[in-house]
């Protein structure tokens, strides 16, 4: 296990790596079109080929890499945040602050906060940078994206409240937050962990279906979403396998987040 | 024995009758959406349209290859009162699905609900030629006279959207004339439509029409779907099919796709010259500047946009009017030139200047504007991107910004907070006058700057006064005239900037006989009542 | 008993009425409520425009529609939708058994395949079998529905498998850590120092303590297996819920949209309660 440990975190850093120096990596820059070579098989001078407007795939790779692999992260942190605390106070305090936190979570799984994304993109001016309409976009999709896992973040605390230890920690005069930090916490980050891992994909496809909205990275910036939205073209028009890359790239760092989080110890 | 040879003898030709009565298979394709009506005098949208030219029987047909009128219900027709009335003679004999007699009562009571002022429809504002009501006059069982309160351009062909529904039947608008009726309808999943018992056409041998038995409508939204259905012969037909899946197919079997040619659509984009829009002042000054806006054209490379975005199956545009509308199209014009150095040279005319790569305007503020389109479809977004960069060797900075179409249509319809928009037209209708609510200074389309209580520019008073002029007269050559000066102020001051003018990219298959694919719409079975299905 | 299920019916009447008042209220202020495409249909006179503006903007004022919406409610009237013409009733009765079928399937699948791996994980405790389990996990759960959909519909297998393989990575990594949280318990570990094997160890004290939470984890899947069977349905053009909600909001449907809404709920609301409703005895008890 420590294997893959090593590995999972390699891979992490060498994707860290490759996106901060993407400009030395793929010169050709993300936005450039070559037009005489539109769709084009790779080659030394186009590693991974081109798109349909002749940019360079591999400086979209890294680029989109970038933007993805460093807010996705972000939101997923967030939004496990927010799970974490509303799961937690719910399941700690139970009573009516668990009757109230429920209500809440029912309402966010349940109202269609498409409107709400659809306002946000009409309230932004038009002229707001790629940049600065990525992050909003990930912002929103942390701040929305924590009601499911808080539902089973507050099922496990309000288990470990009825626990012995927790009863032997209550009996030795622990309580608040001194509870919830050294006995509550450290048990509910298994499924804390596995909400972050599992937000981070989820954040970045998600971010690409938004561009239907007018959010997520507008042209030319590139993001990990907008390129795996681009193999739907592959799947049903194209045999060309190296257009898959941007799904292996994210399959690799998934695993490798996933891999790094889980503290389980195999044995044979 | 003798006995048994009869009767296999008998028996193969009742089997022969009963299949040649059953009709030639069943034609399958694929609608976009779920049909909002079978109304066929509320059709607003393609689905139900599709309905409508299946199923509707009009009086006049327009022959999608020739561009000409051709009789149906009706075998004759005469304009008289300087355009104002016409009489059709019709056909007897004929019968709607469900056996009901078709008169000349069906023609008035369709016209008097297709005129009715509480009926909002692009099918009855088309006749709506001044102000006054419409008359619609049984003659005899046989002939038919309407008489409008003014002229009405393009009469005849005009009533190729008119599906005349039964003033007596049950079925109300389900009784059909046309050459299929609905038979089942499972919403969101298809529609089968069956031959037409009753259709009144035959072919030269006197055989009955349509050949096909039946046609089945599957709803399927996914255009990836529906070409993966069509390479698996699970579909028949695909009305618009994008370059890349015309390549693709292409590439599989040449006779799986057919490039009809230029299609009568546009691809444009426009500036926001409203006075009310909520844009800064100084950007106003620059998309009413008839300088920036064709220096703006002429740095937009729209050979390359033709070669790259739709694989060369696309021209650059002209104007309004493209090639392929032989009679209306202003041969004088041709396509803006890709020439950044003359988009310069305009620019610093009108008092812009390059500032270390960036454009900036007399007052200094950096050139920068934003374009909307609708997400989701992948050419224009394509062509965005495109446009984006040709305009930054120009110093301009733009961006590009992808919308729903809900979105999109609030902006550029009520509220006005846009910059620039990219959208295409779909021209149904090649006459001028289909047009009238675009050009005119007061129309709802002219979008740039629409409403206008009074012309804003002295080029909008002069179109304005054209359009009217060819919509009052009747002779053609004055007409074109006309409208030929429109298409050549617009080129001029390029309110909209014309992009590309598509091919129409079909595919039919192999299997379908007697197909004709066509430039303009219903492209690949414009003449259903005569395809057929190889066995 | 009778209070118990006096306050659930409350929650779930509170949830419902607040979410689709509140989808019904974004609705309203999202912008291209008032527009609709037939619009631009050429050739349409702007009295004709404006008749479509003002039929759209009809149910404007949303308290006052949302009150005559309750009102026709109680009489089984739910109203038409503007987009499609059509009584919501009907379409709904359409609609709603074929993504009920295809949900329940859905989350049998994905729910099989991955308490599967997760028990199977807790016997074959070998850091190969981890890297394979997580590997498949990671794999489905950073594909897009909408490709896996495609390819799906490419190798002619029912899409709705394609919806369990995005339910199970969920499910799967929540169960895994359940079941090992579960294992480190001391009772498990008495268990085991007693001679108890693996598997029995697995049923008879691990899975027992990890039941709830699992139970828990069920209403959470139906909300999860609900957010990713839409999007395969619309991508599929199956006749369902998912292709009615997309319809919904892309013209602003309102009618369509608060009476989604409330079923939505209602699923949501209800799959939670029933998980409630198997809470577990206090942790660490032996089974």
């Amino acid at each position: 296990m420590k294997g893959i440990r090593i590995a999972a975190a390699a891979v992490l850093v060498m994707a860290f790596l490759v996106t901060v120096f993407a400009q030395f990596l793929a010169p050709a820059g993300y936005e450039h079109q070559f037009r005489d070579q539109p769709e084009a098989r790779p080659s030394l001078q186009h590693p991974l080929g081109t798109d349909q407007l002749g940019r360079d795939s591999l400086a979209r790779l890294l680029y989109g890499m970038r933007v993805s692999l460093l807010l996705a992260p972000l939101a997923a942190a967030l939004s496990t945040l927010l799970a974490g605390l509303v799961g937690g106070l719910a399941g700690c305090f139970g009573g009516w602050t668990e009757r109230v936190c429920t209500l809440l979570i029912d309402l966010f799984l349940a109202v269609p906060w498409l409107f709400l994304l659809i306002t946000v993109r009409a309230a932004l001016p038009l002229d707001i940078s790629p940049a600065q309409s990525v992050v909003i976009t990930f912002l929103l999709l942390g701040m929305l994206g924590w009601a499911a896992s808080a539902r089973v973040i507050c099922a496990g605390a309000r288990n470990l409240m009825r626990s012995e230890f927790v009863w032997s920690a209550r009996a030795m005069g622990f309580s608040g937050f001194r509870l919830i930090r050294l006995h509550l916490l450290p048990n509910l980050r298994g499924a804390l962990a596995a909400q972050f891992w599992i937000s981070i994909p989820v954040f970045i496809i998600a971010e690409a279906n938004l561009g239907a909205l007018g959010l997520g990275v507008a042209e030319p910036l590139p993001s990990l979403g907008s390129l795996l939205k681009e193999i739907q073209e592959f799947v049903t028009l194209r045999s060309e396998s190296w257009r898959l890359l941007p799904l292996f790239v994210l399959i690799a760092v998934v695993s490798a987040f996933q891999a790094l989080l889980n503290r389980e110890k195999v044995r044979a | 024995m003798k006995r048994f040879a009869l009767l296999c003898i008998a028996l193969f030709f009742s089997l022969s009758l009963a299949a040649a009565a059953d009709g030639n298979g069943e034609l399958r394709f694929c609608l976009r959406s779920e049909p909002k009506t079978f109304n066929p005098l509320m059709v607003n949208d393609d689905a139900s349209e599709t309905i409508r030219y299946l199923t509707g029987g009009v009086l006049v047909r327009v022959n999608r290859l020739t561009q000409k009128p051709q009789p149906e219900l009706a075998t004759d027709w005469k304009i008289s009162l300087a355009g104002r009335r016409i009489r059709f003679k019709l056909r007897e004999g004929i019968r709607y699905s469900d056996g009901t007699p078709f008169t000349s009562a069906d023609v008035v009571y369709t016209m008097q609900q297709l005129m009715d002022p509480a009926l909002h429809s692009a099918t009855g504002d088309a006749f709506r030629s001044g102000e006054g009501s419409v008359v619609a006059q049984a003659i005899s069982p046989t002939a038919v006279e309407i008489t409008f309160p003014a002229p009405v351009s393009n009469l005849v062909n005009l009533f190729d959207t008119v599906a005349i529904m039964s003033a007596q039947s049950p079925q109300k608008e389900m009784a059909a004339l046309g050459p299929f009726y609905v038979a089942e309808h499972k919403a969101g999943a298809y529609i089968l439509l069956k031959r037409n018992p009753n259709y009144w056409k035959k072919d030269s041998a006197g055989n009955p029409l349509p050949y096909l038995a039946a046609v089945r409508l599957d709803i399927e939204q996914n255009r990836d779907i529906e070409a993966l259905r069509y390479s698996r012969g699970e579909i028949h037909l695909i009305n618009d099919v994008s370059p890349a899946t015309f390549e693709k197919l292409s590439h599989e079997n040449p006779v799986m796709v057919r490039d009809a040619g230029a299609s009568t659509d546009t691809e444009q984009l426009w500036f926001n010259q409203s006075p009310s829009a909520p844009i800064p002042e100084y950007k106003r000054t620059w998309f009413q500047s008839t300088q920036f806006r064709r220096a703006v054209s002429e740095a937009i490379n729209r050979e390359d946009l033709a070669r790259v975005v739709f694989h060369g199956h696309a021209v650059p545009s002209t104007g309004i009017v493209p090639v392929t509308n032989k009679f209306w199209f202003n041969s004088d014009l041709k396509p803006h030139p890709y020439d950044t150095a003359s988009a310069l040279r305009r620019l610093q005319q009108d008092g812009f200047h390059l500032d270390q790569g960036t454009l900036r305007d007399r007052g200094g503020n950096a050139v920068e504007f934003s374009i909307i389109t609708n997400a989701g479809n992948r050419s224009r977004e394509s062509m965005a991107a495109m446009i984006q960069e040709d305009l930054k060797k120009i110093g301009i900075k733009v961006n590009v910004v992808t919308l729903d179409f809900s979105s999109l249509l609030e902006r550029i319809t009520q509220s006005y907070k846009y910059e620039a928009c990219m959208l295409g037209t779909v021209n149904g209708d090649l006459d001028p006058n289909s047009q009238m609510t675009a050009w005119l200074s007061t129309g709802e389309d002219h979008i740039w700057n629409p409403k206008q209580k009074t012309p804003a520019t002295a080029w909008e008073a002069e179109i304005d006064k054209l359009m009217h002029a060819q919509a009052s007269a009747v002779d053609q050559r004055k007409r074109k005239a006309a409208w030929d000066q429109v298409q050549k102020i617009a080129w001029e001051q390029e309110p909209f900037l014309y992009l590309v003018n598509k091919d129409s990219l079909v595919a039919i298959s192999p299997l379908v006989k007697n197909a004709e694919p066509s430039a303009f719409r219903p492209q690949t079975y414009w003449n259903v009542e005569e395809l057929s299905l190889a066995h | 008993m009778l209070r118990k299920l006096g306050f659930a019916a409350l929650r779930l009447l509170c949830v419902m009425l607040l979410a689709s008042f509140a989808g019904a209220v974004l609705l309203r202020i999202a912008p291209g409520f008032s527009s609709d495409e037939q619009e631009l249909t050429p050739g349409l006179s702007a009295q004709s425009v404006q008749a479509i503006r003002d039929a759209k903007m009809a149910d404007s004022n949303i308290p006052r529609f949302y009150a005559r919406y309750l009102r026709s409610l109680f009489h089984g009237d739910l109203g038409v939708s503007q987009s499609l013409n059509q009584p919501v009733s009907a379409l709904l009765r359409e609609r709603v058994p074929v993504t009920a079928r295809n949900l329940g399937f859905a989350l049998l699948a994905g729910w099989i395949l991955a308490l599967g791996l997760a028990l199977t994980s807790q016997l074959v405790r070998t850091r190969w079998f981890a890297f394979v389990a997580d590997g498949l996990s990671s794999s489905f759960i950073s594909t897009p529905a909408a490709v896996l959909a495609l390819i799906f519909v490419l190798l002619r297998w029912p899409a709705m498998l394609a919806a369990a393989l995005l339910i199970f990575p969920k499910v799967y990594s929540y169960a895994r850590n359940l079941l090992h949280e579960s294992s480190r318990m001391p009772h498990v570990f008495a268990a085991q120092s007693r001679g108890a094997g693996r598997l029995r160890t697995l049923i008879c004290h691990v899975a027992p303590i990890a039941l709830p939470q699992l139970v828990a984890l069920l209403g959470v899947s139906i909300s999860l297996g609900l957010g990713v069977l839409l999007p395969i349905e619309v991508i599929c053009d199956t006749p369902g819920v998912g292709q009615l909600a997309w319809q919904a909001a892309q013209s602003r449907d309102l009618a369509l949209l608060v009476n989604l809404t409330l079923i939505v709920s209602f699923v949501t609301v209800c799959a939670t309660m029933l998980s409630d409703a198997f809470r577990s005895e206090p942790a660490g008890s032996a089974a």
